[in-house]
C-alpha cells in the first residue's frame, strides 16, 4: 500500500523534516505514527496526500510513485485517500449532509448514489439525526465524526488521520477510535499520527516512531514509548 | 467533467451567494459603484461627442460665383464631387437678395436688373472633412469668385473635437481599467473568505476545473447583479435629467432615446459579466 525508500524532505529554509525513511505499510494495516512535535509526522502525511513533494528517495502509494505523479493525476490519487484532521476542516457554511456529500459531488457521483452513501456513513458515525445541522451547532466529537464520515464516504483504500483526537476528551476520543477500528476492519488501511499515549498503549497496533525526521522505531504491536 | 454536474455548480453558486449574503451584497454594491463611474463617464463623453457633432453640422462653406458666369450647375457638380462635401445647395442671387432684405429689415433693396449679388453655393461637410482644403480646391474652380467660411471657428472646433475624442477615449479606457481593478479586488475578497473551501475541495480530490466552475458562476452573477443595478440607476437617472432639461433642450440638445440606453446597458452588462468572470478566475487561480 505504502512504500518508502530513503524518503527525505528538506524544506527551503533548510529544515530536515524527514531523513532517509524506509518502510512499508501493507494493505489493511493500522499504523500509529508517533513522536514529539516537529518529528515529521504531519510532513509524512502531507507527502502521502501529495500536498508536498519529497526532496529525494522513493514514495509510492498504491504502486504509484508520488514524486513522478503528474499534476493532472493528483486529484485521482487523492480520491483513493481519506483525510481526518485535528481541526476537522469542515465547511461552516454547509450542513453536515452537504459537508459529506461534497466529497462525492467532487468525484461526480450520481445524485441517487450520493444520498444513499451519505446516509449510510451518517448511520455508521451515529449522526443521522444531525444531517441538516451546521458544524457550529455540533460538539467537537460530533464534528470529528462528520470529518470521519466525509473521509470514508468515497470508500478510500487509505485513511490518513492527523491527530484526530487532539481536541477531544478521553471518552469522545475512544468513540472516534472505535470508528477508526471499524473502518480498518472493513479493509481500509489506516495511518494515524497521534500524541495520545493511552490510545496507542491500549490498542497495541503497529507503531512507527519518528524523531527529528528519523525513523527511530517500527514495532508491530508496540506502545507509545519503547518498553524494556 | 460531466454535463450532469452543471446543475450542481449552479446550485453551489446560488447557495454561496445567499449564505455569504453580506459579502455578496457588499460585492454587488462595489461593482455597481464601479460601473456607475464608467456609465457616467460614458454618458458624459457620448454627449460631448454628440454636441460637437451638432456644432460641426452647422459649419458650412459659401462659394460665390462670378457675376457673368452662366453655367452654375457645372460648378455645383464639381463642388459636390470634392471629398468631404456632404451636400451642396444652390442659392441664386434672387434668393440672396431676399435673405439680405430679411437681415437688414428693408424691402426692395435692388431691382432684378440692378442686383449686384452673385449666385452662391452652400456646402455642408462630412465629419472627416478638411474645410481649408475644400475651400482651396473650390476657389481654384473656374467660375468661382470667392470662398468664405469661418476659418478661425472651424479650426478651433476641429481641434476641440479631435482633442475631445482622444481625451474621451483615454479617459474611458482608464475608467475601464479602474472598474476592472475594483471588480477583481472585490471578487478576490469573496474568494479569500472561502480559501479553506478550495483547500478542502482539493484535498478530497476535486480537479482544478471542478473548483473553478462554481466560483466562475458566482463571479458572473455578482458582475451581472452590479451591471443590472448600475444600468437601472443610470438609465433612470439620465431620463430624469433629460426631463428636467427638456425646457432647455434647444440650447442643450443631449442624446436621448432608446439608442443611448441600449448601448449603455450592453456595455455595462458586458463589463459586469467579463470582469466578474475574470475576477473569479484570477482569484481562484491563486489558491489552486
Amino acid at each position: 500500500m505504502i512504500l518508502t525508500k530513503n524518503l527525505t524532505k528538506i524544506y527551503s529554509n533548510g529544515v530536515v523534516a524527514l531523513d532517509h525513511i524506509s518502510l512499508t505499510i501493507k494493505k489493511g494495516e493500522f499504523a500509529f505514527l508517533v513522536g514529539p512535535s516537529g518529528a515529521g509526522k504531519t510532513t509524512f502525511l502531507n507527502l502521502l496526500i501529495r500536498r508536498e513533494l519529497p526532496t529525494s528517495g522513493l514514495l509510492a502509494v498504491n504502486q504509484k510513485n508520488l514524486a513522478t505523479l503528474r499534476k493532472s493525476e493528483v486529484p485521482l490519487h487523492r480520491r483513493s485517500i481519506g483525510g481526518v484532521f485535528q481541526d476537522y476542516k469542515l465547511l461552516p457554511q454547509k450542513t453536515v449532509y452537504e459537508n459529506i456529500s461534497f466529497a462525492l459531488e467532487v468525484i461526480e457521483t450520481r445524485p441517487k448514489e450520493i444520498k444513499e452513501r451519505v446516509f449510510s456513513v451518517l448511520e455508521l458515525v451515529c449522526l443521522l439525526n444531525k444531517a441538516n445541522v451546521f458544524p457550529s451547532e455540533l460538539s467537537g466529537g460530533e464534528q470529528q465524526r462528520v470529518s470521519l464520515a466525509r473521509a470514508i464516504v468515497n470508500r478510500p483504500l487509505l485513511l490518513l488521520a492527523d491527530e484526530p483526537t487532539g481536541n477531544l476528551d478521553p471518552d469522545t476520543s475512544w468513540g472516534i477510535m472505535d470508528l477508526l477500528k471499524e473502518i480498518n476492519k472493513r479493509g481500509t488501511t489506516v495511518v494515524m499520527a497521534t500524541h495520545n499515549r493511552e490510545i496507542v498503549d491500549q490498542l497495541r497496533k503497529r507503531v512507527i516512531a519518528l524523531e527529528h525526521g528519523k525513523l527511530v522505531r517500527d514495532a508491530p504491536k508496540g506502545g507509545y514509548t519503547l518498553e524494556t | 467533467m460531466k454535463l450532469r454536474t452543471f446543475p450542481y455548480f449552479l446550485r453551489e453558486a446560488f447557495r454561496s451567494l445567499f449564505r455569504n449574503s453580506l459579502i455578496s451584497l457588499a460585492s454587488i454594491a462595489i461593482i455597481t459603484i464601479a460601473l456607475l463611474l464608467f456609465g457616467l463617464f460614458f454618458l458624459f463623453i457620448a454627449n460631448l461627442q454628440h454636441l460637437g457633432k451638432l456644432a460641426w453640422d452647422q459649419v458650412e462653406i459659401r462659394v460665390f460665383l462670378e457675376q457673368e458666369y452662366h453655367t452654375p450647375q457645372i460648378v455645383g457638380q464639381q463642388l459636390a464631387a470634392l471629398p468631404g462635401v456632404k451636400s451642396v445647395k444652390f442659392i441664386p442671387k434672387e434668393e440672396g437678395v431676399v435673405f439680405l432684405e430679411q437681415i437688414l429689415g428693408e424691402k426692395n433693396l435692388f431691382s432684378a436688373e440692378e442686383n449686384p449679388l452673385p449666385d452662391c453655393y452652400r456646402l455642408s461637410l462630412t465629419e472627416a472633412a478638411e474645410p481649408a482644403e475644400i475651400a482651396r480646391r473650390a476657389a481654384a474652380l473656374s467660375g468661382v469668385e470667392e470662398v468664405v467660411y469661418g476659418q478661425a471657428f472651424t479650426r478651433f472646433l476641429q481641434l476641440v473635437l479631435r482633442l475631445g475624442l482622444v481625451v474621451g477615449v483615454v479617459l474611458l479606457c482608464l475608467t475601464v481599467l479602474a472598474v476592472l481593478y475594483l471588480v477583481i479586488n472585490t471578487i478576490q475578497l469573496t474568494v479569500f473568505a472561502r480559501r479553506q473551501e478550495i483547500e478542502i475541495m482539493k484535498l478530497v480530490g476535486a480537479t482544478n476545473a471542478f473548483v473553478r466552475w462554481p466560483f466562475l458562476l458566482e463571479g458572473l452573477m455578482l458582475g451581472l447583479g452590479g451591471a443590472v443595478l448600475a444600468s437601472v440607476l443610470l438609465t433612470k437617472g439620465y431620463n430624469i435629467l433629460l426631463q428636467q432639461l427638456s425646457s432647455y433642450s434647444r440650447f442643450i440638445p443631449l442624446l436621448s432615446g432608446i439608442g443611448i440606453n441600449r448601448t449603455l446597458i450592453l456595455a455595462l452588462t458586458a463589463m459586469g459579466l467579463c470582469f466578474g468572470g475574470l475576477g473569479s478566475l484570477f482569484s481562484v487561480k491563486r489558491y489552486l
